[in-house]
């Protein structure tokens, strides 16, 4: 059996992988992507725990990250595809109107 | 002996139904709504879903009020008068941002049935996250709640600034509820997998600190950051000023005071009640952010040219009193006691009647196609005068100048902090309360003192009539109601 504390290295290395890209990335879609990365952290954390405990619920509460991180994905292209539609650019720096 | 799956099925469908009637009730209308009822409409009669919306939300209303006490869903959702007063708070303010909204949509063309419905989406998603008592169901309702409010922010499509700020928060909320998503997961890691309960964790984190203490300080410094962008304290407050300025005026006033009411009350029941027993991994931290948010919401207000981005800073500024609030709910006493959380709710409260009236005097305004910006503020007072009293009293009372309500709630809230030995932060409130004064009274300055060139006088509608003048009463009459108020506010426990 793999070992928890691989487990917590891996998830928390997706993790931060996930908060650079977020931080760095200048991309929208790329951006959007990151979080992914970070939901799905979190995700590899309940999981592990939940089989660690011998409960289901991490494992229930992975499936309902799971389905909010579709429509997290849904919102977020609808709204990207609004701001190309008007700007013809999907990069956050270019987004500078309110800025101040 | 675990219940088996059938039996907690059953229970959870016919037992605990009730506890989510309203919430329910308003997912399956707005459903409803969606289709077929969109279909029923002809296309240039969408104005009438107001209407329609308006009285949904009133039998919301009653539905909160005649919901059971207790906890349900194996303690994962609970009712009680708390819970109820604060689910008040977010539907009252539902509807007034519908009756705010109906001139401007009228004016922008823009009726649309999912205006309506994604409005009633979001209203159950801050019903649900009052009740929350497991840290599955309130970052599960935080969602429902942030996600239909990311749409109407963008909502006029074609203005780009209203997709600009749509976009921005989208970013930031996503974020932040990715942070606050991996910390739950370590906080769950962190009690072996056992439990996400609030009343469940606040026995177990503290075992757990012994074996595991860097994972549980992690999730629970990152589920702090996670809830101070929910409800934007310094420094997770940038989106802020950003998104307040670009959305449309009456989902601005909405944000104020809905979301942030329901998201205040849930931060106050995570560190009440499921990280009571280790403050000193948070305490400090929260004592930070409410010092800044007091500090730098104040300053940077004063040199505001727009009024929307006046009222921004000016809520980051409150939400920093509010969170003074928060840290004064005793950690010594029992974790039932909550006195804290009713000074909350009272501020709350008053918050929502002063923040609602100026900015329902803004849309009308910007209806009447003048800006935003202070200036265009100058003669208020001749040209309309009892809409410039009545925005003079919201700013007043904003201020927390004796008379008004907003004195009252702040003094009872400073008070109680006072009492918890909170005495720096105590002086910095009163200081940058006493600094804010300056800005509101700006503003009254340029509505009484200076004289309008060549703008007629502005003639009410309606239905901005009715509601600034129940919110001007509410502000007015707030201190000779204030022994009925703390009547209501006793009643109001756990």
């Amino acid at each position: 059996m793999i070992s928890l504390n691989l487990v917590l290295f891996i998830s928390s290395l997706m993790f931060f992988i996930g908060v650079a890209g977020v931080l760095i990335r200048r991309n929208l879609l790329i951006i959007l992507m990151s979080i992914e990365l970070m939901l799905n952290a979190a995700n590899l954390n309940l999981i592990a725990f939940a089989r660690q405990s011998g409960t289901v619920d991490g494992q229930a509460f992975a499936l309902l990250v799971m389905g909010f991180a579709a429509a997290e994905v849904a919102v977020g292209l609808a709204l990207a595809v609004a701001l190309y539609r008007r700007k013809d650019t999907v990069q956050a720096d270019d987004i500078n109107l309110l800025n101040g | 002996m675990m219940p088996s799956f059938v039996q907690s099925l059953w229970t959870a469908l016919w037992q605990d139904a009730p506890l989510v009637q309203a919430p329910f009730f308003l997912i399956g209308i707005a459903s409803l709504m969606l289709w077929p009822g969109d279909l029923l409409i002809p296309r240039d009669q969408k104005r009438r879903w107001s209407l329609f919306t308006q009285i949904i939300l009133g039998i919301t209303l009653y539905l909160v009020v005649v919901t059971p006490h207790r906890s349900g869903f194996s303690n994962m959702f609970r009712i009680d008068t708390m819970t109820q007063a604060f689910q008040l708070i977010c539907t009252v303010a539902t509807l007034a941002t519908v009756v705010l909204s109906k001139k401007l949509l009228d004016l922008m063309n823009e009726h649309t049935v999912e205006f309506y419905t994604l409005l009633l989406f979001t209203l159950s998603g801050m019903l649900l996250l009052c009740g929350a008592t497991d840290l599955v169901t309130l970052y599960f309702s935080i969602e429902l709640m942030a996600l239909p409010i990311y749409v109407l922010v963008g909502y006029f499509r074609d203005q780009e600034r209203g997709i600009e700020a749509g976009v921005k928060y989208f970013l930031l909320g996503a974020f932040s509820s990715g942070i606050m998503i991996y910390g739950i997961s370590l906080l769950y890691g962190a009690t072996g997998g056992t439990t996400t309960n609030f009343e469940g964790l606040s026995t177990a984190l503290v075992a757990a600190m012994d074996a595991r203490g860097t994972m549980v300080t992690l999730g629970v410094l990152m589920v702090l950051v996670g809830m101070a962008f929910k409800v934007a304290v310094v420094p997770f407050h940038m989106w802020t000023p950003d998104v307040y300025d670009g959305a449309p005026t009456p989902i601005t006033a909405f944000m104020a005071s809905a979301p942030k009411a329901a998201a205040i009350f849930a931060f106050a029941k995570v560190f009440g009640v499921a990280f009571h027993n280790i403050p000193n991994v948070w305490t400090f931290g929260m004592e930070y952010m409410a010092a800044a948010s007091m500090i730098l919401g104040n300053v940077a207000a004063l040199r505001q040219q727009s009024m929307k981005r006046m009222l921004a800073y000016s809520s980051i500024a409150h939400v920093g009193y509010m969170m003074l609030a928060i840290l004064s709910n005793d950690p010594n006493l029992s974790i039932r006691s909550f006195s804290g959380v009713q000074s909350l709710w009272l501020y709350i409260f008053a918050y929502l009647f002063m923040n609602f009236g100026a900015f329902a005097i803004i849309t009308f305004l910007q209806g009447k196609g003048e800006g935003e910006r202070i200036d265009d503020f100058r003669g208020l007072s001749q040209r309309n005068p009892w809409l410039a009293f009545a925005m003079m009293l919201f700013l007043l009372s904003l201020a927390g100048i004796p008379p008004l309500i907003g004195f009252f709630s702040k003094f009872i809230l400073f008070k109680m902090a006072l009492e918890r030995g909170f005495v720096v932060l105590t002086v910095i409130a009163v200081l940058t309360s006493a600094v804010s004064a300056y800005y509101y009274l700006g503003v009254i300055n340029q509505m009484y003192f200076r004289s309008s060139t060549g703008k007629d006088s502005l003639k009410m509608d309606r239905m901005t009539g009715v509601l600034v003048s129940v919110c001007a009463l509410m502000v007015l009459l707030g201190v000779s109601a204030s022994g009925w108020l703390i009547d209501i506010v006793d009643k109001i426990k756990l």
